[in-house]
């Protein structure tokens, strides 16, 4: 089981990602991958870019915890987690989150797992920016309601 | 002495009184309900979900003395002409002092109504708060003094504190220290601060919540901590307002996450 966390301003290589992840390896059946996207618009209709901060540290713990947590539910062969930070604009990719299994289910569920998880505990907050003004983003029900379906399976 | 609930043949009875002179009788009761500090700020602001906390305690130890006798067995019903409760919030104790005084002119005394309207005003303070906090403690409920009757006045001598509280401070002197505080993303710009440095001394409790009343002492703007959905984390683990510091200690206050 191998994982990699990291945390970085510049973008990344989805394919490249996954070749890392698969290199060498004959056992993987199966890589689910989940690519976050920023869209322009959330909270107000015209979001021109976003500002994501993180706490050092704390945040590749947290995305670590994240992953090793996936491993010990699912049978898994690696993990990936990359997000960015900093300044985005709408059509760059923010997150990517990659499962790898010998099967297709576990990767699914591994993965739909990690965002899940992801959007509640890793220490990451966006600043949405507009024509109007910058406002930070609230925490969503919704986003904590997906999380918790993992408490109780 | 003998126990005069006790009759010859060590039943218990209730004593007859009716020969007794009616003399005034007073009698001065306390207590205490330890709490976590940041229960009892939200006491002394109002903040708690069931409202005025104070004001309904002291009706509750009020109401309480003037049923004394429904629950105490053998007590007699007393036409009280005066009963206080008073409440002094204690931050370097953690806790609520409740004191309550009776009075009346009869012929018994009227120590046990003190001490039930301590007792229940503590159990209502518990009650008012526990939505917050459900492992405060209700302690040290005593009578202080009681004037009047047979058996005359009698005073509970005050016991010297100042041995433990040269203690403490020197304890708290011989690890000398601070703890860092990190404000994230929106509260570092709420706060205009992002990080600063708290005295081990200035920390009232040894725990988050002492570090939250530390900051509120400092600064009235650091209350957002008590009343926002404002996460905490100790040396980069999450953490509840109950979890032990130590000197040295990192914590990093911030919003609900967003990332992804």
């Amino acid at each position: 089981m191998t994982i990699a966390i990291r945390v970085q301003q510049t973008t990344f290589d989805v394919g490249a990602e996954q070749l890392a992840l698969t290199e060498s390896r004959c056992d993987i059946g199966a890589v689910v991958s989940f690519t976050g996207w920023v869209r322009d618009f959330n909270e107000r209709p015209d979001v021109t870019a976003l500002t994501l901060e993180h706490f050092p540290g704390m945040t590749e713990k947290a995305l670590h915890a994240i992953a090793q947590e996936a491993s010990d539910r699912w049978s898994l062969q690696g993990v990936t987690i990359i997000h960015r930070i900093g300044r985005l604009e709408p059509g760059e990719a923010i997150v990517l989150a990659m499962a790898a299994s010998a099967h297709r289910h576990a990767a699914f569920e591994a993965c739909d797992f990690i965002m899940d998880t992801l959007k509640t505990r890793a220490p990451f907050w966006k600043k949405e920016h507009t024509e109007s003004g910058s406002y930070w983003v609230s925490e969503r029900q919704s986003d904590r309601e997906a999380a918790d379906r993992w408490e109780h399976s | 002495m003998t126990l005069t609930h006790l009759n010859a043949r060590g039943e218990a009875h209730m004593v007859d009184v009716a020969d007794k002179q009616e003399t005034r009788r007073e009698a001065r009761a306390c207590g205490a309900i330890h709490m976590q500090a940041a229960t009892l700020a939200l006491l002394a602001e109002g903040g708690l979900p069931k409202g005025d906390v104070l004001a309904t305690a002291r009706i509750a130890g009020i109401q309480a003395a003037k049923r004394t006798p429904e629950l105490i067995p053998l007590c007699h019903a007393l036409a009280l002409s005066k009963v206080s409760v008073e409440f002094r919030l204690d931050t370097s104790q953690n806790c609520v002092h409740v004191e309550a005084f009776c009075r009346l002119n009869g012929r018994t005394g009227v120590e046990m109504e003190a001490l039930t309207a301590v007792s229940v005003a503590c159990l209502t303070l518990y009650d008012m708060c526990k939505a917050v906090d459900k492992g405060m403690t209700i302690d040290g409920v005593r009578l202080e003094e009681k004037r009047g009757g047979r058996s005359g006045d009698w005073s509970r001598e005050s016991a010297p504190e100042s041995d433990e509280i040269a203690a403490f401070n020197e304890e708290a002197s011989s690890v000398a220290n601070t703890v860092t505080i990190h404000f994230l993303a929106e509260l570092r710009e709420r706060f205009a601060i992002a990080e600063l440095t708290l005295d081990w001394e200035q920390i009232p409790s040894r725990d988050i919540a002492g570090i939250k009343l530390a900051l509120i002492d400092r600064d009235p703007k650091f209350k957002a901590l008590l009343h926002q959905r404002v996460l905490c984390a100790l040396n980069q683990a999450m953490s509840q307002d109950d979890a032990p510091i130590a000197p040295s200690d990192e914590i990093a206050f911030f919003p609900p996450v967003t990332g992804g």
